[in-house]
């Protein structure tokens, strides 16, 4: 039956390669934008959490959305210890506050975030995005990175002195003279403006909150990041609250989830059109072969094993459309992977923060999978009419027709 | 008392032309022994086709009764039907018998595998029948790379080796010519003779006709005559 349907597609050699093209091609079309689309998101959500946020944040309870220096993780070596037995090496202790910036013109509020640099840089990548000046060197210093637009509001250039004004853990006012180190150009307007870095241990010092941090970020593989956010909320009390990068930010995984559903869509449009394709064959090479299926009737050969045979075909025609469109597809994709497509000059400067301007295709397994078992689920849907007519053919009339 | 293979009795079959009725069968009685070599013959619209597509079990009579090989056929489902068919009958029709994509020996052993024979066992029963009709060493040839009469021969083989009670062929000399029709139907007797297989052939071909050993005439969906020759 099986030797059968193959010799029957074979037989059609020029139709069934055509379908088969067909096919490939609308699938390797499919595997080459999903490539695209999610290397774009990727890379953004992979920016996003590398720069600056993290993978997941641990704060005391309501810290993120309403930070107040005194409201600081209730017990820091109870967190190192579950991050630990969660088998993540590095976490980035940090402190933010409110604070008003005062440069050679005028003053400008801001948020206030003390970081480690060392132990910041094994956690996010936030020195790589200085562009004038250095990032943080010394946990101790006296300095403090600013956004290209805060420091331009405040007329200020690397080298140049900054007061900080805050209050400390007492509600009392806090100043410090601090020198301006370096400037951030992201192209992320929420760096670029709004926001002061200074080293953690000046800034504890400077508030009196020596040994207390505001927030616990971590950096995971996209992989685990669920499994340790839920082992972390299991061993943490409600003291705590842990935060995965998009309950910070919903905006971003909601905008990739909402393309993702419109690729779904232009995926259906694809396959129905596959399904189409495969459909017209399949029923073409039915109808041209009545009068043998009358006779194939007429030897024993049972309606349902005619329906079997046309089913066959169509997946048949299916499958071998998928492995060439898998093939030359994910050769696609992993030569752009290397190559990379460059976009630099269709960027403006918002998605660069978020994207690089070589965009390096990636494909994530399960929209491969679904991709593909669409794909194979439009074969057989193609198979459902022609064989359909063929099991309602009736062998005298079959096999009068010629 | 001889074995009975066919039993009809007053078999009928309308068909709706236009406005008009056909009656392609009007009240068909007819015993076939085992082992009968008969020969339907008619004019042309006399219901010869129509009757045989009733002993082959591919179409059913608006009344009557019909009993082949001591089985009810008017009462069998279509499946029933169709497994009836390959247990019991062999068919020869006018023209393209085969399955085009498939090799001689194939086509004899495609009965086979329906009939759940392993590969090497249908493979080896086909060319023996493929042999049998004269055409040893053709086993590889497609279809349309033999001409119409070797055609004829591989569906007789293809009849013969799912072992029938009854082999059925519709006008098989009809696009042959005269030297290789008669050459079928030489075969055929011969296969009758030996096999014991009994043989209804629907022809008006002189040739055929003349080969009878049970000659039934046909004309207006009714029998007019049966003669034992
Ligand atoms: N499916 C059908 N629809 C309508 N009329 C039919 C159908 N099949 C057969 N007939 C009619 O029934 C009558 C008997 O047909 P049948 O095919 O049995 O004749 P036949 O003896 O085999 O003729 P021929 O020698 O030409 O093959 C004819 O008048 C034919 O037109
Ligand atoms: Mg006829």
């Amino acid at each position: 039956m099986f030797a059968l349907a193959w010799r029957n597609i074979v037989r059609n050699a020029r139709r069934s390669l055509i379908t088969v093209s067909a096919v490939a091609l609308g699938l390797i079309s499919l595997i080459f934008l999903w490539g695209f689309n999610d290397g774009v998101h990727n890379t953004m959500m992979r920016n996003l959490q590398q720069v600056i946020v993290g993978s997941i944040q641990i704060h005391a309870d309501g810290f993120f959305h309403h930070p107040k220096l005194v409201h600081t993780v209730p017990d820091v070596n109870r967190v190192a210890g579950l991050l630990k037995s969660a088998g993540v090496a590095h976490y980035s202790g940090r402190l933010r506050t409110f604070a008003l910036a005062a440069g050679e013109d005028s003053s400008e509020g801001l948020i206030l975030l003390g970081i480690d640099p060392l132990v910041e840089r094994q956690v996010t990548r936030m020195d790589s995005k200085v562009d004038q000046g250095r990032f943080l060197r010394d946990n101790q210093e006296a300095a403090c990175v600013l956004g290209r637009t805060t420091a331009r509001n405040l007329g200020v250039v690397p080298g140049d002195e900054v007061v900080l004004l805050s209050e400390d853990r007492y509600g009392s006012l806090a100043a410090e003279r601090v020198r301006l180190v370096g400037v951030i150009n992201s192209g992320e307007m929420g760096i670029d403006r709004g926001l002061a870095i200074v080293p953690l241990g000046f800034m504890q010092q400077m508030t009196g909150m020596q040994g207390r941090y505001s927030e616990i970020v971590v950096q995971l593989q996209p992989a685990r990041l669920e499994a340790v956010a839920s082992q972390l909320k299991q061993g943490l009390d409600q003291s705590y609250e842990v935060l995965r990068w998009y309950d910070m930010y919903p905006m971003m995984k909601q905008w990739v989830e909402l393309e993702n559903a419109f690729y779904y869509i232009f995926l259906s449009i694809v396959l129905l059109i596959v399904a189409a394709g495969i459909m017209n064959t399949v029923l073409m090479s039915m109808l041209e072969r009545i009068h043998e299926f009358g006779v194939m009737m007429a030897l024993g050969c049972g309606r349902m094993q005619l329906a079997g045979m046309v089913v066959i075909e169509s997946v048949l025609l299916g499958v071998a459309g998928i492995a060439i469109g898998v093939m030359v597809g994910m050769l696609l994709v992993h030569y752009f992977h290397g190559v990379g497509i460059d976009l630099s000059d269709q960027m403006d400067s918002i998605t660069r923060f978020y994207l690089n301007p070589v965009v390096r295709t990636e494909i994530d397994t399960d929209h491969l999978l679904n991709t593909v078992l669409a794909v194979l689920m439009a074969a057989l849907l193609a198979a459902v009419w022609p064989a359909i007519r063929a099991s309602r053919l009736e062998p005298v009339e079959a096999i009068r027709h010629v | 008392m001889a074995d009975i293979l066919i039993q009809a009795a007053a078999l009928h079959k309308s068909y709706a032309s236009g406005d008009a009725v056909v009656k392609a069968l009007d009240g068909v009685d007819l015993v076939v022994e085992r082992g009968a070599f008969v020969v339907l013959s008619g004019r042309s619209g006399s219901g010869k086709t129509t009757l045989l597509n009733m002993f082959g079990a591919l179409d059913r009579p608006d009344c009557g009764t019909l009993t082949l090989a001591g089985q009810d056929l008017l009462a069998m489902s279509a499946a029933e039907r169709a497994r009836f068919r390959l247990r019991h009958l062999g068919f020869v029709f006018q023209a393209y018998n085969l399955i085009r994509v498939l090799n001689a020996r194939e086509n004899v052993a495609y009965v086979l595998q329906l009939q759940g024979m392993d590969k090497k066992q249908r493979f080896a029963s086909a060319d023996r029948w493929l042999a049998a009709v004269g055409l040893a060493g053709f086993e590889q040839r497609r279809p349309d790379q033999m001409s119409g009469g070797q055609q004829q021969r591989v569906a007789v083989a293809r009849a013969l080796a799912a072992a029938p009670d009854l082999i059925l062929a519709d006008e098989p000399t009809a696009n042959l010519d005269s030297h290789n029709g008669e050459s079928l139907i030489a075969l055929m007797e011969r296969l009758n003779r030996e096999e014991g297989t009994t043989f209804v052939i629907a022809s008006h071909d002189p040739t055929v006709i003349a080969a009878a050993r049970t000659l039934v005439t046909m004309q207006d969906g009714r029998i007019e005559a049966v003669n034992h020759l």
